[in-house]
């Protein structure tokens, strides 16, 4: 793994989740077998385990409760669980909120204010700390102040929030087509194929990842602002599918010689309605959980190619950019970091806990504690 | 055990090969070159530059050179720094960010481990849930924004600290460096310590050393901490290589002489024997780490056979 | 934890933040920024720029590089403290012959390196000649080509003789438009006896120019399609390869240096102070080969030396005992720090770890919450440049009209006061800068007259009125090298188009070496943002020189011979004034084609602690670092800037 690639926490973790991966051993919590799996096999999704959010609740299953035996209504129960996990239905709705602002947010500050992401008011640039008109009065006009442009704060937290969700939303999909299609080929077909399959992802780990963008860049650079946007998603998705596709190879591996799945192929279930029946809803789980931690890792590292000047373009922002940009200014003008470091965060943290919800549901297993 | 080694070892180096070929076939692909600056070159002075560093030589002719480097282990010397051989680069960087990295990593575990266990003994107090909402927050704090505020707090209002540069080690500007760095490896490992001996208590012998009379204490400091840190160690070795090749972010915003620093600089340089040096360096550490954890892993629990 | 205790502390959090963020700007209230305490004795610890590529004089061009050099390496002059003029250097005095293209240097006798060699005027000629060398391949060598048959040497190039007579092919021969101008420089008039004796060497040099060309067969292949004429003056005649015994410098004695230039250059006394002409040691050079500035290896000649490099990290050099003034220099030890962020460099500032910062360090945004009212603030007028370029061989920008328009619908002086420390600048040489030279008119704001040429250009509606929607604005766009001014910049320049003109142009930031390869090659519609030009040296020709070379310097793709040779004839006017008069008529010329759009001349913007003395803010941030010290009396801190209205140095310390 290149180095460059080490700001973005989660990755980290995703490869600490997954050394098995490379050769074949025991992969993320094997269900089912709670007896046999070695306690350590757990450890990668233990990583974001909040266990005490199931405490109390009374509510103790078995493997075979909730096992993939039930079909359809393994969502039913799993969403069910989830509205029972407050922390989670709390990170679910303040990720709506941000969501539903930064849609509708910017043409309503438009509307009342007049102000663009994008606006420069004729004149030296002012900064203007939040809710203070340019006379230094209490102001509603710019509740968040105006960065060193003088662009109003709000609309550009809002218009940068759109960016960051969709470069996170958008390259976590591209990461999990990939990633779950590479990972499930080479766990179930195993041997040969998965030694090729794996190398190649272990080779392009060790791939500075700061060349390709730039090469991919450089070739499909993009003629308009958008089209940038679009190819930094592909870039930062193809990349981060790597550790998507370990993971889910695990997950197949353990899969494929559980009871359930033998019985399965005894009783002459094709290998594709195997795959998709019986594997892949059950390796789900940790597939939703390492998705919800993609998405603060695109994040992070969208931030970081901004911060190399490889990433969205002016006059756009995203929360990444605007926060380096605060930082820089971090002892004049603070609110300029502030506001976009705590949205940032304030998403992060929620999506920590939607995701943490979502495994619990999805993985009655984990709710013994 | 051993044929899995071996096997592991044997295929590391075609890998490091193939790592390079692509590295290297992407420093071709970009545009730009190493000598590029404001002022376009006459033409005569570019061949010049182009003839001295046998970039007018044939594409094979210069894979067989960086190849023949790759085995002999010797990079030649870099493009934008003349006088300075790859190898001296790697000497004296790696140092500077394994120094960083191990401090920070050897806190994040000293304290991590201790609230994650505190946590777990006492689950669902107020403890527990301060250790584990401080460490949700190191996760969800980036670290570019972590060490300015550091910065601010410890160097610019209170002179505490330096605010930046590398003092040599031990020394008062490793201080901001290794915490922020820790802050999110400290989170990490106060969740994965917390989850792993919340399993382990409640695991059966754990139970049947209750029930022998141990005092508390005795049950988790020689029964329960050696399960519950278990996945620890796993994350160890990956983080470890991470943290020894040097983690750019912070390196930059300390203006620390890493190996990180070196990296970006050289990638924005298009210095190739540099690029190709640290590529190959790192590779061999990351895959080497692995298979050291794979291995540790087996001694520590028993029950995980090759 | 229960949500609503989550929500309660993310409540908390977020008032917190606000009523932190709402305390307002911190205003500058103390007098200076920042931590003021001398550090003991004579130490300077400085920031530079990026880590510097080459301590080798003649291997860097850039400015990190030669805050260093200047510290290392003596030349046969160095720079005015304050106004950056040529002050004796190793050279106690120096002629100049009468159209500015002989040079002869006295140098005095008690110059020494750091190991206690002398420094002679051979070493000089092996410095000139070594930096010419084609297989070190210096990237700044070209500086030296304005020194006779230097070119040829430096690019491998071999004269043309012909076999029978033993007569050269002159370069007048080959010149396109048969070139009266090379006829009229053999006659160039010598420093004449008194400067130095005249020497055999000495007659070859005031042979007219030789003709040269590409030693290598390809090269020549591509110079013959070039110029037909070349492929008939070379047949039949054989090739004398240059070498370094045909370049123009000579050591008439031990202490006397003669250079004799290929044409005449007023400006080369400027380009002489550059570290490209700084002595080095030749035995250590040969010796050592690439590790000769290697701690423990190198010998220096400047007024410091060697003494730690620890690249990327700190670079310590101490006084050298045996520099000819060693009793002026007052520092006994610089420690240059290679920092290029600025954020961390005004912290390392703030907190006291280091004394003065280089040129642009100060965050604008930081100088709008009232650094600027610090009395530390270095601010001066800078010897630079900032422009647009454009693309002028693709459509629509290939109308030199469209050009123009969009040069016009420009407010500078808006720009001016949002970009807080640059100036408006209208023309391409910085006006007001380089004393004596008569700016020609520049592009005001016109936004009836730029309608009016868009108009002229066709994009114009039934009435012939401009109109913006016939405008491909698409197929042009604003490419610049990521950096947090430019994009200022760019921004605002967008904004004013999208204002006065209804014209959205697209922005697109690239990375840095991405940049340069797309510029260079032309592959980019429109306009290229980012480039700044630091002048090399107090002198028009700096700047207009830069457009004066096809595929040469400007990635415009704007090339004319009559630029140029507008350009030639000025350098061969001996009358200073009527020289700056003809090089602005020049100027006015490159405007009117407008293969760029001049925006703002930048001004220097750093820090510097009370306590450090005879540290100048003049136009280029280079500091001589003899007269530099450290003052631990507070009464004779500077208070505010220096004053630089005299030449005077501040009061030598008792």
């Amino acid at each position: 793994m290149s180095d460059e690639r080490t700001p973005q926490v989660p990755t980290e973790e995703g490869r600490a989740q997954d050394p098995w991966g490379a050769q074949g051993g025991p992969a993320l919590t094997p269900r089912g077998t709670p007896q046999k799996a070695p306690v350590t096999a757990r450890r990668g999704d233990e990583i974001h385990a909040f266990p005490e959010t199931a405490v109390g609740e009374g509510d103790v299953r078995t493997a075979g409760e909730a096992g993939p035996a039930r079909g359809t209504s393994l969502w039913r129960d799993a969403w069910k669980r989830l509205l029972r996990n407050r922390l989670a239905v709390f990170g679910m709705f303040v990720v709506g909120f941000i969501a539903v602002a930064v849609l509708v947010g910017p043409a309503i500050i438009k509307a009342a204010t007049g102000f663009t992401y994008d606006y420069i008011p004729p004149g030296q640039a002012v900064s203007y700390p939040p809710f203070t008109s340019p006379e230094g009065a209490f102001s509603w006009t710019h509740p968040m102040g105006t960065d060193a442009a003088g662009r109003d704060m709000l609309a550009r937290v809002l218009q940068g929030g759109r960016i960051s969700l969709m470069v996170g939303v958008i390259s976590t999909f591209v990461s999990i087509l990939i990633g779950v299609t590479w990972g499930a080929t080479a766990g179930y077909l195993g041997g040969k194929v998965d030694d090729l399959l794996m190398r190649i992802v272990d080779v392009l780990y060790a791939i500075p990842y700061m060349m390709i963008v730039i090469v991919l860049l450089a070739f499909f650079g993009g003629r308009t602002p958008l089209q940038q946007i679009f190819l930094l998603f592909a870039a930062l998705g193809a990349v981060s599918w790597l550790t998507m596709a370990r993971i889910v190879r695990g997950q197949v591996i353990s899969l494929k010689n559980q009871e359930y799945v033998l019985a399965a192929r005894a009783t002459g279930v094709s290998t594709p309605k195997i795959i998709f029946r019986h594997i892949v809803p059950n390796a789900l789980g940790p597939v939703i959980v390492y998705a919800t931690l993609t998405i603060p890792s695109v994040m992070l590292q969208e931030a970081f190619l901004s911060f190399l000047g490889l990433g969205v373009q002016a006059p756009y922002a995203s929360w990444g950019s605007l926060a380096q940009e605060g930082i820089q200014n971090i002892a004049v003008f603070p609110w300029q970091l502030i506001f976009p470091g705590v949205t940032m965060a304030l998403t992060l943290f929620s999506l920590n806990f939607l995701g943490d919800g979502l495994r619990d549901a999805l993985d009655p297993q984990m709710r013994k504690f | 055990m051993f044929r899995f080694i071996v096997r592991r070892l044997l295929v590391t180096v075609p890998m490091v090969l193939v790592v390079i070929t692509l590295t290297w076939a992407l420093i071709r692909l970009a545009p730009g070159n190493f000598y590029a600056s404001e002022r376009k070159l006459p033409p005569a002075i570019e061949k010049n530059i182009r003839t001295k560093y046998g970039l007018d030589q044939p594409w094979y002719v210069q894979y067989g050179r960086v190849m023949r480097n790759i085995m002999t282990l010797d990079f030649g010397n870099s493009l934008r720094y003349e006088s300075e051989t790859v190898n001296d680069v790697l000497k004296r960087t790696v140092p500077v960010s394994a120094a960083v990295g191990i401090c920070a990593y050897l806190l994040a575990l000293l304290v991590g481990t201790t609230m994650g266990t505190l946590a777990a003994l006492k689950q669902n107090s107020k403890l527990d849930y301060a250790a584990m909402g401080l460490s949700m927050l190191g996760i969800s704090m980036p670290n570019f924004v972590l060490g300015p505020l550091l910065v601010l707090v410890f160097s610019l209002s209170l002179y505490w600290l330096p605010p930046a540069r590398w003092g040599g080690f031990p020394s008062r500007s490793i201080v901001l460096p290794v915490l922020t760095l820790s802050a999110i490896y400290m989170a990490y490992i106060a969740r994965l310590t917390r989850a792993g001996m919340l399993e382990v208590l409640r695991s059966d012998y754990i139970r049947t050393a209750r029930a022998k009379g141990l005092t508390e204490r005795q049950v988790v400091l020689r029964h329960a901490l050696r399960g519950g840190l278990l996945p620890v160690v796993s994350f160890t070795g990956p983080a470890l290589a991470i943290l020894i090749t040097g983690t750019v972010v912070v390196e930059r915003i300390f203006a620390l002489p890493g190996l990180g620093t070196y990296f970006i600089n050289a990638n924005l340089n298009r210095d190739e024997p540099l690029i190709l040096g640290i590529v190959a360096f790192t590779s061999i550490l990351v895959l080497v780490f692995n298979l050291i954890v794979d291995i540790a892993y087996g001694f520590i629990d028993p029950r995980i056979r090759y | 934890m229960t949500a609503r205790k989550t929500t309660r502390i993310l409540t908390f959090v977020f008032v917190a933040a606000s009523l932190l963020a709402a305390c307002g700007p911190p205003v500058q209230k103390s007098e200076f920024f920042g931590k003021v305490e001398p550090p003991p004795g004579q130490t300077l610890r400085y920031i530079t720029g990026s880590e510097p590529e080459s301590l080798d004089p003649a291997m860097s061009s850039g400015q990190p590089e030669a805050r260093i050099d200047v510290a290392l390496y003596e030349g046969l002059v160095e720079y005015h403290p304050k106004t950056m003029e040529p002050i004796p250097g190793v050279a106690e005095s120096w002629k100049v012959n009468g159209n500015a293209s002989e040079f002869v240097f006295f140098l005095r006798h008690n110059a020494k390196f750091s190991n206690g060699d002398p420094i002679t005027a051979r070493d000089f000629v092996y410095s000139f000649k070594r930096g010419l060398r084609p297989e070190l391949a210096s990237r700044v060598a070209f500086l030296a080509w304005e020194i006779k048959d230097a070119e040829a040497y430096n690019t491998g190039g071999a004269f043309v003789r012909d076999p029978k007579t033993g007569r050269f092919v002159l370069a007048s021969e080959a010149e396109e438009s048969g070139g009266g101008g090379a006829a009229e420089q053999t006659t160039a008039a010598a420093t004449g006896e008194d400067a130095a004796p005249d020497t055999e060497f000495h007659r070859r040099m005031h042979q007219p120019n030789r003709l040269f060309v590409p030693t290598d067969e390809k090269e020549r292949a591509k110079a013959f399609k070039a110029n037909p004429k070349l492929a008939a003056l070379v047949e039949g005649k054989e090739l004398v390869p240059a070498t370094a015994d045909d370049v123009g410098v000579e050591a008439v004695d031990d202490y006397t240096l003669r250079i004799t230039l290929r044409q005449p250059a007023p400006y080369f006394m400027g380009l002489v102070q550059h570290q490209f002409f700084r002595v080095v040691h030749e035995k250590t050079v040969e010796k050592y080969g690439v590790n000769w500035t290697k701690p423990g290896n190198i010998v220096c000649s400047g007024t410091h030396m060697l003494a730690e490099h620890k690249p990327y990290n700190e670079l310590v050099v101490v006084k050298n005992p045996y520099y000819w003034d060693a009793a002026q220099v007052k520092l006994d030890k610089i420690v240059f720090y290679p920092l290029d962020d600025q954020t961390t460099m005004m912290n390392l500032y703030k907190a006291g770890e280091v004394d003065a910062t280089y040129n642009h360090t100060v965050p604008s945004a930081w100088l709008r919450a009232g650094l600027r009212q610090a009395s530390d603030y270095m601010d001066a007028p800078e010897n630079g440049s900032v422009y647009w370029q454009i693309n002028t061989t693709a459509p629509p920008m290939n109308d030199k009209r469209v050009r123009k328009a969009f040069a016009m619908a420009i407010d500078r002086d808006a720009l001016e006061k949002f970009r807080v420390v640059s100036k408006a600048n209208n023309v391409f040489v910085p006006s007001g800068i380089l004393h004596g030279y008569p700016s020609p008119k520049g592009y005001d704001l016109d936004i009836e007259g730029a309608k009016k040429l868009l108009a002229d250009a066709g994009y114009k509606d039934a009435s012939g009125k401009f109109d913006a929607s016939k405008f491909p604005a698409t197929s042009v766009e604003v490419i610049y090298n990521t950096n947090e001014s430019n994009r200022q910049v760019a921004e605002f320049i967008q904004a004013q188009w999208k204002q006065n003109l209804g014209l959205t142009i697209g922005l697109r930031a690239i990375e840095w070496k991405t940049f340069l390869s797309t510029r260079a090659k032309l592959e980019y519609k429109g306009f290229a943002g980012g480039a700044g030009w630091s002048g090399d040296y107090m002198d028009p020709y700096t700047y207009l020189g830069l457009f004066a070379t096809e595929g040469g310097d400007n990635g415009t793709g704007w090339y004319d011979p009559k630029f140029v040779d507008m350009l030639n004839a000025a350098n061969r006017e001996p009358d200073q004034a009527k020289r700056y008069a003809m090089l602005s008529k020049a100027e006015e010329y490159l405007l009117d084609n407008a293969p760029i759009i001049p925006l703002t001349k930048p001004a220097t913007s750093w820090m510097k602690k009370p306590y450090v003395k005879g540290m100048y803010p003049n136009a280029a941030t280079l500091h001589a670092w003899k007269f530099v010290y450290i003052e631990h009396d507070p009464a004779k801190w500077d208070r505010g800037m220096p004053d630089m209205t005299t030449d005077q140095l501040a009061e030598v310390k008792e």
